[in-house]
């Protein structure tokens, strides 16, 4: 597309003040996402960024000064809740790459805020298919990868959004990759982790070192903080000791089902916060992951079978995960190649069609999402005082075949059909 | 399934639009045939007729001997009737572009064969020396409904080495192979085979890859310049006429120039789709352009050639700064050009389960349905020359086709069966199958003991 045909359908779709503006959404088929039952008519009001109202039940009447918006289907903006767009560009060559900072295994002290570009063009895409929030995460070399952020994939109307602007919430978690891409990444050059073994030790270690250091800092600060006595300041350790100490969830990439477990004893062991993402073979070893009580961020389905510990991967694994009673939602991960990044709807598209059914689909990738990231109170559902993001179908969410209408962003027009 | 007893029908068809064929004559005068397989009552998309709503399709010897409306066509007693009512048969999916079995699941590195990295010009391999018809990936492909592929070399070279058009079944290369088939000529330009240049080798342009392209075709006019002219001197007599040195690699490119084996050529950005074009016209020969990433914004001069495009259906645009320009809306627009469109897996680039999706998604990017669903069957089979034998529902074509549950474009739609000549090959009803569809066939013996999903 020509970016000045995108300029005409901005102006087409924002000819007023962004911020002035007031829509009236009605839905033949509203997902609300909020307390009650789904999918019946409805109409969202939205004013000054925000959900005014919401009105359910046929025969809603646009009131006056709003902007009418109609879709056959109608959600709450969709929240991919581990990603790496935005940190690992489309075009794939080492100017763009800024996820995976592979030259020491423990990179506690990176941040995802350090590396973004909302201008690199999937950042825009995902927007189109209806992500509306993100939480950006390291790639998945290094044990300890560094700090997650969540950010909104569009925001306020201006030439360059900065990622202060675009940040619901920074160091929203520390990430931490077990498996087979660390071990590949610094055993062929024979260093250290080579092994599994290796790579469960080196977190352990470094956190029972987070531990102590967070325990100096508390005794000095207890001793009324001598400055002659300061403790000295590690930003590795530091950014750790939000982890032991409970303040940031933990996030265990992990694939196979002994991987899932390494995660879980290591949380276990040191009180962790934490949740599981990818969770390939989660569907295994389910029953240890409901009783240890751990979010799942359910990986990407249509990855090809890049290594060994993908390949035991089934479509119906948010499914049984599901119904096992453990709180899912679905991701897109890290992609190394062709495709560069996945489409969060098109994924849990898979899903929903393969046991997990159309609403609890959803719910996957809005409300649960929020839950789980503990952004609900902003996002997630189309509940009054939320920020109004929105998207609007023109048929089934999940069908092949179904557009993304249009996609709002706190009250914005982010994306039109056809303006793209 | 069930057997007939006696089902005595008119073998007269009143409605020409609803009656494909008239009953052959080894039909026709027999009333008992133990050896005739009918799959009566679904909706028949035969792919080259209008769909019949309830339809029969009528089967001898593995391949089809009669299509038409239910209560139409004669049934000969002892026919094995099986009634899909309600569901969707169409023909088996032609995979113009995959690499199943020749880059196997799980991808590890001792068993990757696609790509001989030790030169960029390779006419004497033959993808068929590396297929491993164990591969789980073949399996998982006759779940998603593919039974006929094109096994390529990768892209890693200019020319690549000859490719293979099999059926999906089988436990050795030979049982796969379509018999009388040659295979095609894998090429490819833009940045895969530019890999050699980082080891400071040619190629390290497009320009160096063109030219390495034009050398080849220019060593094989040589070449069968040599062999006309001993020929000729053979057929006049002349005894003391020396043959040529063979050369396998020269013989492939020589049949290629022949016009009989067909050029599958990966290429990416619009220039480089010219620069296929550009050599296709020198040295005349039939190429396809696979993946045709922008292949749209040279549409007019494609369809002006009546070239086809297999293209690669991914989500979403980048992974290499030549696929940067990706959209859905590509097949619409060289459709709207006249440009025939398949489209192709890639496998494992997409996985073999999925390629009804690709069509699918091409639709919500502005593609007829018609053609979209003509992309995964009459014009694959037309790009790989075998139009006589698959991609439709016609009496005298193998008898590969599929049951679906539903529409073919719904993500909501299931595989249920997959046929390969007359043989069923992937039953979503049986739990091993099923495992193929779904995943998880490593854990099938744990798998029972796991409740819900899927069903």
């Amino acid at each position: 597309m020509k970016p000045s045909s995108l300029l005409v359908a901005m102006a087409l779709t924002v000819a007023l003040p962004a911020h002035a503006q007031s829509f009236a959404i009605t839905a033949d088929h509203l997902y609300t996402m909020d307390a009650g039952p789904q999918g019946g008519p409805g109409m969202v009001l939205i004013r000054d960024g925000k959900i005014e109202d919401v009105q359910t039940g046929a025969g809603v009447t646009v009131p006056n000064g709003y902007q009418a918006i109609h879709g056959l289907y109608v959600t709450p903006g969709l929240i991919d809740t581990y990603t790496s767009t935005g940190i690992s560009g489309a075009y794939n060559i080492p100017a763009d790459q800024d996820q995976d900072e592979s030259t020491d295994p423990n990179t506690a002290d990176v941040n995802v805020r350090d590396s973004l570009n909302p201008e690199d063009k999937l950042y825009q895409y995902v927007n189109a298919y209806g992500v509306t929030t993100m939480q950006v995460t390291p790639g998945p070399r290094n044990p300890i990868a560094g700090s997650a952020g969540i950010f909104k994939t569009a925001g306020p109307d201006s030439p360059f959004r900065t990622v202060d602007q675009l940040a619901v919430r920074l160091n929203s978690a520390m990430v931490f990759n077990l498996g087979d891409t660390p071990k590949e990444t610094y055993g062929s050059n024979h260093k250290a982790p080579v092994t599994r073994m290796k790579t469960a030790e080196m977190i352990r270690e470094a956190l029972l070192q987070a531990r102590q250091y967070q325990e100096k800092w508390d005794r000095w600060k207890e001793e009324k903080g001598d400055p002659g006595k300061r403790p000295a300041l590690d930003m590795k350790l530091a950014a750790l000791a939000g982890v032991v100490s409970g303040k940031t969830p933990a996030i265990f990439n992990v694939y196979r089902a002994d991987d899932i477990d390494t995660a879980i004893r290591i949380g276990t062991e040191f009180h962790l916060k934490y949740m599981l993402a990818s969770v390939t073979e989660g569907y295994l070893i389910r029953d240890k992951i409901r009783q240890a009580g751990v979010p799942c961020l359910v990986g990407a389905i249509m990855q090809p079978f890049e290594n060994l510990q993908t390949s035991n991967a089934t479509y119906e694994n948010a499914a049984l995960l599901q119904q096992a009673g453990i709180p899912i939602a679905i991701m897109t991960g890290y992609v190394g190649y062709v495709p560069k990044s996945r489409v969060l709807l098109f994924e849990t598209a898979i899903a929903a069609a393969n046991g997990l059914g159309t609403e609890p689909a959803l719910r996957a990738i809005t409300i649960s999402a929020a839950k789980i990231l503990g952004i609900d109170d902003r996002t997630g559902s189309l509940a009054k005082g939320k920020d109004a993001d929105i998207v609007v179908f023109d048929g089934d969410p999940f069908e092949y075949t179904s557009h993304v209408q249009q996609v709002l962003v706190q009250g914005e027009v982010t994306y039109q059909r056809g303006g793209r | 399934m069930r057997k007939t007893k006696v089902v005595l029908m008119a073998a007269v068809c009143l409605g020409a639009a609803t009656c494909i064929a008239l009953v052959p004559l080894a039909l026709a005068q027999t009333d008992h045939d133990n050896n005739v397989l009918v799959i009566e009552g679904g909706r028949i998309l035969s792919i080259t007729s209008p769909p019949i709503e309830h339809g029969v399709l009528v089967i001898k010897g593995g391949k089809i001997i009669a299509v038409g409306e239910q209560g139409k066509l004669q049934i000969p007693a002892g026919a094995t009737v099986k009634d899909v009512t309600g569901k969707i048969v169409m023909p088996g999916i032609v995979d113009s572009h995959s690499h199943i079995g020749i880059d196997p699941n799980p991808t590890v590195s001792d068993s990757q064969d696609a790509n001989e990295g030790s030169g960029p010009i390779q006419p004497a391999l033959r993808a068929l020396d590396a297929i491993d018809p164990a591969d789980p990936n073949i399996r998982m492909a006759t779940a998603g409904g593919i039974t006929t592929a094109n096994i390529m070399p990768g892209s890693g070279n200019v020319m690549g080495g000859q490719t293979a058009y099999v059926k999906l079944r089988g436990t050795t290369i030979e049982q796969m192979l379509i018999p009388g088939t040659i295979g095609g000529m894998k090429m490819a330009n833009g940045t895969n085979p530019k890999g050699y240049g980082s080891r400071g080798q040619a190629p390290m342009t497009r320009m160096e890859e063109a030219a390495l392209a034009r050398g080849i075709y220019e060593k094989a006019q040589d070449y069968k310049a040599k062999w006309d002219a001993y020929n000729k001197a053979v057929s006049a007599g002349d005894k003391t006429a020396k043959a040529p040195d063979r050369d396998l690699g020269l013989d492939a490119v020589v049949q290629i120039l022949e016009g009989k084996r067909i050029v599958h050529n990966h290429t990416h950005r619009a220039d480089d789709v010219m620069t296929v074009v550009r050599l296709a016209d020198e040295f005349h020969y039939r190429v396809v352009v696979h993946h045709g990433t922008e292949s749209c914004l040279v549409a007019d001069e494609l369809a002006k050639r009546h070239i086809g495009v297999t293209f690669t259906m991914i989500d979403a645009p980048g992974g290499k700064p030549e696929t940067i320009n990706f959209s859905i809306s590509c097949p619409a627009r060289l459709e709207k050009a006249g440009v025939k469109v398949a489209f192709n897996t890639d496998d494992p680039i997409t996985n073999s389960r999925l390629l009804l999706r690709s069509a699918a998604l091409a639709v919500r990017g502005g593609m007829s349905e018609d053609a979209a669903i003509k992309g995964l069957t009459i014009y694959p089979a037309e790009m790989l020359d075998l139009q006589s034998r698959v991609g439709s529902l016609e009496p005298g074509k193998d008898a590969d086709f599929l049951v679906l549950s539903g529409a073919p474009l719904s993500v909501y739609t299931k595989v249920l069966e997959t046929w390969i000549e007359g043989e069923k090959v992937f039953d979503r009803s049986n739990p091993v199958d099923l495992r193929y569809a779904t995943g998880g066939f490593n854990v099938i013996s744990r798998y029972p003991q796991l409740q819900g999903g899927g069903q």
